[in-house]
């Protein structure tokens, strides 16, 4: 257990380093595979731990960039206090919101969050001081590396916390609520509190995410800041990686990062189609992701796949 | 009045084209116990094939319909047979992940097929209308409308009066029993689903008839689709018909009274209220 956190650590001192050694480049690429992560992770609060399949965690991004943003321009506020506003602004959604959709199970559930995003960016759209269609113009800070590091710790952070879901009580709540909701209830698990919290601190870990990004990239709109390919991106790359692990969104979010980097210099939109082929392939192929492919790998050689591909096959 | 009346007329005209594109997913999710998140990405082949057909080749657009249809029907055929015949006994997760990625490869390859400009299907007669009692009735969207409920009512026939349609309904009702009567679900799985993709097909045509089409518009559609299929029952065509057109009435209200932008918001609303209010109505397998 030692060597395993003198490990992690020792991995993120190495890319806390990066700014130092690395090109202009490489920081820039760095901050979105970050905060991608980041992202991913905390996906996988509700995704992986709960099993409710959100495809509108792209609202709280957005709403987290839209909070940051309004708070610095109308407000003029600092970038601190502006991230506070946005977290506050997509933490108090997501317990608005929570409340009504998160009675709804499997397929009601994810139809609904697929219509959030874009019931949300029409009401977005539709404010004056949000600059309506036209979005808003951040001031300009010209710092890679305060952005790179703010990224990695908030995907330290957001580790950390699926860390102690993964060991905690309330995180065997969350598991319980997936394997059998019905029956997390009658164990005595407060259901509709548990699915509120765990949608809460997955908004709250979007919107920091979406605020760093507001200010990096100075100018938000509706389109960019409720943008569904974020949707799309966060939940491949847990799935891919491993829903409902500590370290597979991680895994999952920085190897399709790498492959799609060098896809999208060939041909973005063939970048965004892998992402898709790759869901159905590890669906099928490899359910558990990337952090259990070793481990059945090891075992069975490639009758792992061919026997997750006859597990469901009709 | 007059006002009130006419926001019914196109109310009515475009719900029924919502209608139509709900079928085919209340089909697929009655039959295969699927929640097709590529359904929007199924009509918008539809549209380009549609749109293709009229600009490429000089076919009229509801000509062009039935080409749509058998596209659209071999390419779910072979969707459900090689890929989510895969998953057919999987979780619910599993099979939503799964279309979400066909939708995601079916978007992005016709980004890269037929690029991102908005495209009309615009026959000599788009916008020609009539007078009907002070009201304007165009003419395209009235054909459009005339085509959902043929084809709905086609639909109902199919199920209710053929050996295969029976055989659908069977399934959707009881696999096992199903089984037991000689049905092979290897056989009606992909006959639902390329059924229902052929719907969603002839839907895309006719909504690139009244309206645009572009690769990104599965998302909104496949959210709509869902709404109504939900608010008709599933195993309904008509009544799907019908909650396609409480939809559009909703929709055209929005557009003149508050403002067209919050149209999918609207939308939205109604699927939350829809499903907190009543939301273990249908299809509640365990």
């Amino acid at each position: 257990m030692t060597t395993g956190r003198w490990l992690v650590i020792s991995c993120v001192a190495a890319l806390a380093a990066v700014p130092l050694l690395g090109s202009a480049t490489m920081v820039q690429y760095g901050i979105s595979a970050l905060s991608i992560a980041a992202l991913a992770q905390a996906w996988n609060i509700l995704g992986g731990y709960t099993g409710y399949a959100s495809f509108g965690n792209s609202v709280f991004y957005g709403l987290g960039a839209y909070g940051t943003a309004i708070a610095m321009v109308d407000g003029h506020q600092s970038f601190g206090v502006g991230l506070g506003c946005g977290v506050a602004l997509a933490v108090a959604c997501a317990w608005l919101f929570g409340g009504p959709i998160l009675r709804l199970r499997g397929p009601y559930f994810a139809i609904a969050t697929l219509g959030l995003s874009g019931a949300m960016s029409a009401v977005v759209s539709n404010l004056g001081f949000a600059g309506k269609n036209v979005g808003l113009i951040l001031p300009l800070y010209r710092g890679d590396e305060l952005f790179y590091e703010l990224s990695l710790a908030l995907l330290v952070l957001c580790t950390l916390a699926v860390a102690w879901i993964a060991r905690s009580r309330f995180g065997a709540g969350l598991v319980a609520i997936r394997e059998n909701e019905d029956a997390a209830l009658v164990m005595g698990v407060n259901t509709p509190r548990y699915k509120a919290l765990a949608l809460m601190l997955a908004a709250g870990f979007s919107a920091v995410a979406g605020g760093i990004h507001a200010y990096w990239s100075t100018f938000i709109d509706p389109a960019s800041a409720f943008d569904s390919t974020l949707n799309v991106k966060m939940v491949i790359m847990t799935v891919f990686g491993g829903p409902g692990t500590v370290l597979g969104p991680i895994v999952g979010a920085f190897s399709l990062s790498a492959i799609s980097e060098l896809l999208a210099s060939q041909l973005s939109t063939m970048a965004s189609a892998f992402y898709g082929l790759v869901i159905v392939l590890a669906v099928v192929f490899m359910p558990g992701g990337l952090m259990e492919l070793g481990r059945g790998f090891r075992r069975g050689g490639r009758h792992y796949f061919l026997d997750n591909m006859r597990r469901f096959r009709l | 009045m007059h006002l009130a009346a006419q926001i019914l007329l196109n109310g009515i005209l475009l719900g029924g084209l919502y209608g139509l594109m709900a079928l085919g997913m209340g089909l697929v999710w009655g039959v295969l116990n699927i929640v097709n998140l590529a359904h929007g990405a199924f009509i918008m082949l539809g549209g380009y094939a549609v749109y293709y057909c009229y600009a490429g080749l000089g076919i009229d657009p509801f000509a062009a319909l039935p080409i749509a249809m058998v596209g659209l029907f071999c390419l779910g055929y072979l969707v459900q047979r090689f890929v989510l015949s895969l998953i057919a006994r999987a979780a619910l997760l599993s099979t939503l992940l799964v279309t979400f990625g066909i939708d995601v490869v079916l978007t992005y390859l016709a980004l890269f097929a037929f690029s991102a400009d908005f495209r009309t299907i615009n026959p000599s007669y788009a916008g020609d209308h009539f007078d009907l009692g002070g009201l304007t009735v165009p003419l395209a969207q009235l054909g459009a409308f005339a085509t959902a409920l043929v084809l709905a009512g086609g639909l109902r026939m199919f199920l209710a009066r053929t050996r295969t349609g029976r055989a659908i309904r069977a399934t959707a009702q009881n696999l096992t029993a199903a089984r037991l009567h000689g049905i092979n679900p290897r056989r009606i799985y992909p006959l639902s689903f390329g059924i229902g993709t052929a719907l969603a097909g002839a839907a895309g045509g006719l909504y690139g008839v009244v309206s645009q089409v572009t690769p990104y518009m599965g998302n909104t559609l496949t959210a709509k689709s869902f709404v109504i299929a939900i608010l008709g029952g599933l195993d309904r065509p008509l009544g799907v018909i019908a909650g396609g057109v409480a939809l559009g009435i909703a929709e055209a209200t929005t557009d003149i009274y508050l403002d067209p932008t919050y149209r999918n918001a609207i939308g939205f609303g109604m699927l939350v209220g829809i499903l907190v209010l009543r939301p273990t109505r249908l299809f509640e397998r365990a």
